[in-house]
């Protein structure tokens, strides 16, 4: 069967049936490349090993930052967390990131909602037998909304201005139950009792840890302890791993350009990054009729070196 | 609690920065690729010249 | 040439099946034991590497799988499985890379092979997006660090209120049925195509056609 092909008018890839052959075993060639591989897999694996730092849970959190709890459980009720201004999928606080016109995070439309402020009052509803806190929401249930708002904004506000953002160190001012319940929800983070209580709370077995992270995600503690391990978004850290570890060195392209202008300081770097990397992986996966790219091989003979034999035999 | 001492060895050079570790992961598969098209291939199983394989 | 006449047996569509496979891959074509004298450089190795390295990674993830998600934190066998499983991807990937140059400098797309390449490439974009899935599912820092600043990409473009990166139940399900599924498929796929097309003649044999 010829399955000869026109590249351009006037040349024609042979068939590489019509060559001639050689003995070769593709099955023993497989065994070999499998064992291997599994022997490489196995050696690497017992000299290196593979790093497994534990989860940040919501006690380590709140033992290890206690301000970082506060201030963020203050920004959840005044709707100025990460979180709260997002936009879709979790609310419509934002318009989201846009990228040539497009407005595909808003299109996406709100499919996993979550009420940032729900995320320190839901936990706080649940405790029992402490008359501070109930004292406290009832105080806060008692505001109008636009109070509620003010009181949580003061005290934010306050907070980010008190040396370490220490709560025990912020002036007096007009911040309602804040502090009352800004401290109930540390008590409870660091006793334990927030565990799960984003997750699985009233359903038993959770299994999808979206509040949990959003509330970790508005907190400075996650992150720091990620770019502590060079794992931030300017540090390339898609690439990487934690310690030593090789990391996704795959990922280079991706992380690059979030590293120069104008991705570095643009809000819409993400979808602008994807958009991007979408548009060169189209070019590599058409590459075959891409003019000028796919020359580039014929341009720069490396194949000279592979088929070198081959090309010997033709000139003798 | 994650420190400092949890971050590997990196090198930087201007904006890039790599870990020494995926540096050493890259530079190795470029030597092994250029390897793989300098060293010999054996073929001590050549058969005389036939017409093609069906 | 050497494929039996089709015997269309009456048109049944069984026959019609075995028919259009046999055409499209010749039952001698699928495991030849010689192949073009032009192969006979170590770059061509990467390829079966690649498929040797996968295979690991399925193997040491369908033992992970007999522990369950969380085994590799409790157990000191479960943790080195889950060594193995984290070396051979880097192997696995590191071949694929590495096969992708041999092929590029080849021009392996010539003579009707552009979907061998087309397949190769999605294959490769299909194994990332099963690693990034991998690094979710561990159940550690990583996955809380990962998922935290991934969402925000996938969030950018519209797609996180259906796949979504914070819910490792989704997350995990994904990893290990239906990407894994996927990378197979398109490997197989790929495979296939290599065998009917046959390895890709050197560059410069091309017949001049007047």
């Amino acid at each position: 069967m010829t399955t000869t092909t026109t590249l351009r008018p006037g040349r024609r890839t042979p068939d590489s049936h019509g060559y001639p052959t050689r003995s070769y075993d593709l099955v023993k060639e497989f065994v070999l490349a499998l064992g291997l591989m599994t022997a490489l897999s196995l050696v690497l694996a017992g000299i290196f090993s593979s790093p497994d730092d534990p989860s940040i849970t919501m006690s380590g959190w709140a033992k290890a930052d206690p301000a970082d709890v506060v201030a963020t459980a203050a920004g959840e009720l005044a709707g100025t967390t990460t979180s709260a201004t997002y936009g879709a999928p979790y609310n419509h606080a934002s318009e989201g990131q846009s990228v040539l016109g497009l407005q595909l995070q808003k299109w996406g439309g709100v499919g996993v909602p979550v009420d940032s402020a729900d995320l320190v009052l839901q936990p706080l509803r649940g405790v029992t037998g402490d008359p501070r806190t109930s004292l406290a929401l009832a105080a806060w249930d008692a505001l109008p909304a636009s109070a509620q708002t003010a009181a949580a904004t003061a005290y934010a506000d306050a907070l980010a201005k008190a040396p370490d953002g220490d709560p025990a160190q912020v002036p007096a001012g007009r911040y309602g139950p804040l502090p009352a319940m800004t401290a109930a929800f540390l008590r409870l983070a660091q006793g334990g009792g927030l565990e799960g209580s984003l997750t699985s709370s009233g359903t038993f077995y959770g299994g999808d840890q979206t509040r949990s992270m959003l509330l970790l995600s508005d907190g400075a503690y996650l992150e720091d302890t990620a770019v502590a391990d060079h794992l931030g978004g300017d540090q390339w850290g898609m690439m990487n791993e934690v310690g030593n570890y090789p990391g996704q060195p795959w990922m280079w392209l991706y992380t690059f350009w979030y590293q120069v202008k104008p991705f570095s300081t643009s809000e819409n770097a993400d979808a602008q990054v994807w958009m991007l990397m979408m548009g060169l992986t189209l070019a590599l996966i058409l590459l075959p009729w891409i003019p000028g790219l796919r020359s580039i091989p014929r341009w720069i003979p490396v194949h000279r070196l592979i088929w070198r034999e081959h090309y010997r035999r033709q000139r003798t | 609690m994650d420190s400092v001492f949890d971050a590997g060895k990196y090198v930087s050079w201007g904006v890039v920065s790599i870990s020494l570790t995926n540096l050493l992961v890259i530079l190795a598969m470029v030597v092994i690729f250029v390897l793989a098209l300098v060293i010999p291939f054996p073929h001590d199983h050549e058969s005389p010249s036939d017409g093609g394989d069906a | 040439m050497s494929t039996a006449p089709p015997d269309t047996g009456g048109g049944t569509w069984t026959a019609g099946l075995r028919d259009r496979l046999s055409r499209t891959v010749p039952a001698d074509q699928l495991l030849p034991d010689r192949q073009p004298a032009y192969v006979a450089s170590w770059i061509y190795v990467f390829g079966v590497l690649t498929l040797a390295g996968l295979i690991v990674v399925v193997g040491s993830g369908l033992v992970l799988s007999f522990g369950g998600a969380i085994w590799w934190h409790t157990s000191s066998l479960g943790h080195f499985v889950n060594s193995v499983h984290l070396w051979s991807v880097e192997l696995f990937f590191a071949c694929m890379v590495i096969h992708l140059w041999g092929k590029f400098w080849m021009a392996a797309w010539r003579g009707h092979r552009g979907l061998t390449w087309v397949t190769g490439v999605v294959a490769f974009v299909a194994s990332i997006g099963a690693a990034f899935t991998g690094y979710l599912t561990q159940s550690n820092f990583d996955s809380q660090w990962i998922s935290g600043e991934a969402k925000d990409g996938i969030n950018s473009i519209g797609v996180g209120s259906w796949f979504n990166v914070l819910n490792p139940g989704q997350m995990l399900m994904w990893h290990i049925v239906l990407l894994p599924l996927a990378v197979g498929v398109i490997a197989v796929l790929h495979i296939l195509m290599v065998r009917r097309h046959g390895v890709v003649p050197p560059l410069g044999d091309e017949e001049v056609s007047s």
